[in-house]
Order: C-alpha cells, then structure tokens, then sequence
C-alpha cells in the first residue's frame, strides 16, 4: 500500500543522455520514418555542425538500444544502395522523454549565464 | 543524399575488404550507407576501421579474450608443444622397432590424448570468445615460434613441434561455427584430457590439470544448454 504522504522521487530511475547520444536521438526523431544511419548522420553534420563517424554513430545507437531509448530494425534492400538493407531507427516513449529532460537540464543551467545571454543580445 | 557513384574502383574494394572485419549484418548496413553517401574512399575506409576498431574495443571489456588467449591459447600451446614432441617420438621409435608391441600402445594412446587435448582446447577457444580469435593464434604462435627459433633439429623435424595445431585449429573451427556438445560428449573429452596430465612427470601434471578448466567450461555449458546439432 502506497503512503501518498511520502515522496517516493528517489526511487525514481532517471536516464540522463550524454550530448551524442542527445544528437542521435534528435535527429532520429527529426527524420520520423525515415531515420537510418546515413541520414542521421548527414543531420547531425549539417545541423550539428560537427563530424560524425560511422564507428560512433552505430556504437552509441546500440547503447541506446540496450537502454530502451530507441528501436531499430532491418528494412528491405534497395537499388540506390547497391541492394543493401537499413538500419531503421525510432525513438520510443522513454528515449523522447529522456530527449526531453536532457534539453530542459540544459536550457535551466545556461539560464542567466553569459552564453545564455551575451552582452549586446537584444534583451 | 548523394546517389550512388561507381562502387567498383580499388577504393571501394579497400573498403569492402576492410569491412570484413564487421559481422555479416553490420557490414550490409554499414556499406550501404557508405554506397549511399559516396563521400571517398579513404573516409569509407576510415569509417569501416573505426567501426572495427570500437567493436574489437568493446569485445576487450568482457574477461572472454582474455580468458581465451591468456588464458588458455598462450598454456596450452606450451603444454601441448612437449605433448607433440612426446608423441612424435613414441611413433619414430615404434617406426625403427616395429616389433615392439608396447610401443604401438604408446604411440597411439599418446596420438589420441594429444588429438583430444588440442581439440578441446582450440575449441574452447572458439566457443569462448570467436571474434578475437586473431589474438588467440598470436597467443599461441609466440611460444611456437621460440621454440622453433630454439628447436636443435632442422627441416621435417620441426613440424614434430606443431602435430598439435592441426586438431586445435580444426576444434576452433568447430567451436566458432557455434556447434554444441552434447554433455556426454563434453564429460567424455574432459575425462580423456585429464588422462593427458596424469601421464606427464609432476610438473606437467599440475600445470595440465589447471589448464583443464575450458574442458569444464565446456561441461557446464553443455549441461545448461540443449544440443542444437549433432556432433
């Protein structure tokens, strides 16, 4: 039986993501159905402004597999891509959630600070 | 995204040789990707190393390599070099005394422990860890090679020293195919092996039983697991 006096907070499990897996998990959820290796990858360089190698995209999509945090799966072949399959990626409950916290964490502690408003942005 | 541009050149078979590196799933994924983005080959190529390089990394972490090579490939090659040697021995005798019976019983006894030691052993090896078994054969080639550097006899000899590699590697074949022992057939190998110690002077007694645990390794796996194939 529950005490709805008591806060059971610290029983709750957080997952905190890391900055890549953050990236990965934004740019999956960007491309929505269409979200596989290569064009994660092309969204993470454009956007992200930063290299992505293949080694860690696919070690850190895993990870995030193993943590419930996304779902991949095998597509059908296709012609633009020698006959090869996909790997498709879907962000779950838990991974938009996580997504989610990480964003507000880092919106509330640059808050007030000076890359959260440099001197001569308009107020 | 860049359509596919000429998959065919030196460059892109750099790069699908590299990626033989990967297991079979990844290496679809990761050169379609690569065939998709056409971004050159020296970038394929560093992508599919890198990649390899991390899995390999990842493999590390688990006690698997270590116990396969360090533990077990490195051993028991120094143990089952003596063996080869003890064996092809007993066969030459028997070979200029043919009429000695009792050197009929030597030779093959000691043929059929060396087979089964070797055999469990490398496939041991393969069941326990397949995906570094590159570091497996360095572990055991080193003691090889020094003792050959060191082998007084010269030419045919020297392959006395190396009988041993022929069922171990056919044993980590077996084992990297992910074929299962039946628990008989497991109880049945380490029961032989044991022999193998038993016969040896007091100090390879000891180092051979401590070298017997992937054959209870192997026991306890056939025992929590159901045959999948026939053996």
């Amino acid at each position: 039986m529950l005490d709805m006096e008591r806060d059971y907070n610290h029983n709750v499990v957080l997952i905190m993501v890391g900055e890549f897996e953050f990236l990965i998990l934004s740019a999956a959820a960007h491309l929505g159905e269409e979200a596989y290796g290569a064009a994660m990858r092309e969204v993470i360089e454009t956007a992200g402004g930063r290299t992505c190698s293949l080694g860690a995209l696919y070690t850190t999509l895993d990870r995030l597999e193993a943590k419930g945090l996304v779902e991949t799966r095998m597509s059908a072949p296709t012609q633009e891509r020698g006959g090869r399959a996909k790997r498709m990626v879907r962000v779950t409950g838990k991974g938009a959630r996580a997504a989610r916290d990480f964003y507000e964490a880092v919106v509330r502690i640059s808050r007030e600070t000076a890359w959260g408003r440099a001197p001569g942005d308009p107020a | 995204m860049k359509s596919l541009r000429g998959n065919s050149g030196a460059g892109w078979r750099c790069i699908e040789t590299a990626a033989g590196l990967l297991t079979p799933l990844e290496r679809e994924i990761v050169l379609g990707d690569l065939a998709e983005t056409d971004r050159g080959a020296l970038r394929g190529l560093i992508d599919v190393l890198g990649l390899a390089a991390r899995r390999q990394i990842a493999l590390w972490k688990s006690w698997r390599p270590w116990a396969a090579s360090l533990g077990l490939a490195l051993p028991a090659s120094l143990f089952l070099l003596g063996w080869s040697v003890a064996s092809s021995g007993a066969v030459a005798r028997l070979l200029q005394e043919p009429d000695q019976s009792y050197l009929v019983w030597l030779s093959l006894s000691r043929l059929f422990l060396l087979i089964c030691w070797a055999w469990m052993a490398g496939f041991a090896v393969g069941v326990v860890s397949p995906r570094t078994w590159w570091a497996s054969l360095l572990g055991c080639c080193a003691p090889c090679l020094d003792c050959l550097c060191k082998w007084p006899g010269h030419g045919f000899s020297e392959l006395q020293l190396l009988i041993f590699l022929v069922p171990g590697l056919w044993g980590v074949w077996r084992g990297r195919q992910h074929l299962r022992l039946s628990p008989g057939w497991a109880v049945f190998l380490v029961t032989i092996a044991m022999l193998a110690p038993i016969r040896s002077g007091r100090g390879g007694y000891l180092y051979g039983c401590c070298l017997l645990w992937p054959g209870w390794y192997l026991v306890a796996t056939a025992i929590r697991q159901p045959t999948s194939q026939n053996n």
